[in-house]
């Protein structure tokens, strides 16, 4: 899909929220959307969806199938989680079995099967978060649009989040993140796009060839370093090395050296496992 | 598009703000039916009248209770012209429900008579004419209402006003001695036409005047709403 030209602003004599945004996302392509707080990020997600209308140009060629993650889960509404991504499945037309099916799945794989039968003003946050989630992953998106969508969540259901981004790219969907928080760390393989004074600047992926490697640091239990390395040969990645201490190597160590100079047996060092 | 309208009209009864103006539109059938037995055409053409603005009451409610971030999600998944008329489509539901309730009223508190008037409409005639009348009026109140909404005025406070000069604006200006009454909807003529007994022409040219006048609210409504998710 393409900005043309993009401008908008909210009210006829406002001021231009963004101005003269041309950008292009192809398919399988995913990009980052980075800026301060309110310069305009979650606009031009809103955009992207079709949300808003751009005051001025025009955004084209946009998937058939827009899964769009707000900033905040409404979770103001009188339904169960398990009503509610079933009317939410239909209103993007899957048929009544194809929304079940979907349903289910998605309850299941984000964790939100104890919560079926839970209204929604009483889930937690992170929660309702994930509810948001899975009524965008209902029918599998052309585009995913995920603004801010690790807010709120916990350790494994952050670790989720890259996986359905890797889904949809694989699938020959397009991913459209947003973050404040350095989180997209995780996604090397994504544009950057870069909010401020209401402009957009592009910057191609730090690898941008298809072929780029990058280094996933995985922690295991000793006993089953072996069957790990063996899946994930299997799986057609390149293992680079097994070393026994947990600690990243490149671990930021604090300037001015650490403030107890006792030494420390426990702590430094390689301890045999 | 059936889905959407399902889960809209389920949001608006399981909140409970259906209640509302199902209540008032009883109170005020209560109040209209408390004098007597009437001939069923007189007193349905003035229950139309005073359904009007219970109606676009009632759609303005429908219509804000999903919060904004939802209504948008809709939009993304069902695409906007689908979701602006799921809206539309879930208060004509409602609303026809409610002028169900007003059709059978009086007959169980004894508000109409059973028995026609020598010279007047036979009671089927009159019922007819009441169901006419009513359904004149019912997409003319769900334009207002949806005009009225949240997602086309913005704020709570405004959307008060535009539904309060809407109703009291249709019905001044349906007065016999209106300046302009091509301005607003047809409910107190068509009032008047089944009170006196309409000629099939004036059925047909207040038939058309509601119908235009409620399509050209609906298109301001799209229109509003384009600028607006």
């Amino acid at each position: 899909m393409r900005w043309e030209d993009v401008g908008l602003r909210y009210h006829r004599r406002g001021p231009w929220v963004l101005r003269q945004v041309d950008l292009r996302l192809g398919a399988g392509e995913a990009a980052v959307v980075l800026g301060r707080n309110g310069v305009g990020k979650s606009t031009l997600l809103q955009l992207a969806a079709g949300v808003l209308r751009p005051s001025r140009g025009r955004v084209v060629d946009r998937p058939r199938h827009v899964g769009w993650v707000p900033e905040r889960f409404p979770a103001d509404q009188p339904f169960t989680v398990g009503r509610y991504l079933a009317g939410m499945a239909r209103v993007a037309g899957l048929g009544g079995a194809e929304a079940g099916d979907a349903v289910r799945r998605w309850t299941e794989r984000l964790g939100l099967g104890p919560f079926h039968g839970v209204r929604l003003p009483e889930l937690s946050k992170g929660t309702a978060q994930k509810v948001g989630l899975a009524q965008a992953m209902l029918r599998r998106p052309g585009l995913l649009i995920l603004d801010e969508p690790w807010e709120g969540l916990d350790a494994a259901a952050r670790d989720l989040v890259p996986a359905l981004i890797d889904e949809v790219l694989a699938a020959g969907g397009s991913v459209l993140v947003s973050d404040h928080r350095g989180e997209t760390a995780r996604l090397p393989g994504a544009a950057r796009w870069t909010v401020a004074d209401g402009t957009v600047t592009a910057q191609a992926p730090t690898d941008a060839s298809p072929g780029a490697l990058v280094v996933v640091e995985v922690a295991v239990p000793a006993a089953r370093a072996a069957g790990a390395v063996a899946r994930l040969r299997a799986d057609g990645h390149h293992v680079l090395r097994v070393r026994a201490d947990p600690a990243p190597p490149d671990a930021p160590v604090p300037a001015g050296g650490p403030p107890d100079p006792a030494p420390d047996p426990g702590a430094g060092g390689q301890v045999p496992r | 598009m059936t889905a959407l309208v399902r889960l809209r009209l389920a949001g608006f009864l399981r909140t409970g703000r259906a209640v509302a103006p199902l209540l008032a539109g009883l109170l005020a059938l209560g109040v209209l039916y408390g004098g007597g037995r009437a001939q069923p055409a007189e007193a349905y053409g003035v229950s139309a009248v005073v359904l009007f603005p219970v109606l676009a009451w009632q759609t303005k409610l429908l219509l804000d209770v999903e919060p904004d971030v939802q209504r948008r999600l809709a939009l993304v998944l069902a695409g906007a012209a689908r979701e602006r008329a799921a809206g539309l489509l879930a208060a004509l539901v409602a609303g026809l429900g409610t002028v169900a309730v007003a059709l059978v009223f009086p007959w169980l508190v004894g508000g109409v008579t059973g028995q026609a008037e020598p010279g007047g409409p036979s009671v089927a005639a009159g019922v007819a004419l009441g169901v006419w009348a009513h359904l004149l009026a019912l997409p003319a109140a769900v334009a207002l209402g949806a005009l009225a909404s949240r997602a086309v005025t913005g704020s709570a406070g405004y959307g008060v006003a535009v539904l309060a000069l809407g109703a009291v604006g249709s019905l001044v200006l349906g007065l016999s001695a209106s300046v302009a009454p091509w301005l607003a909807p047809p409910v107190l003529p068509v009032a008047r036409a089944t009170a006196a007994g309409p000629s099939p022409a004036s059925v047909v040219l207040l038939t058309a005047w509601a119908v235009a006048w409620s399509a050209t609210a609906l298109a301001g409504y799209a229109w509003r709403r384009r600028a607006r998710a």
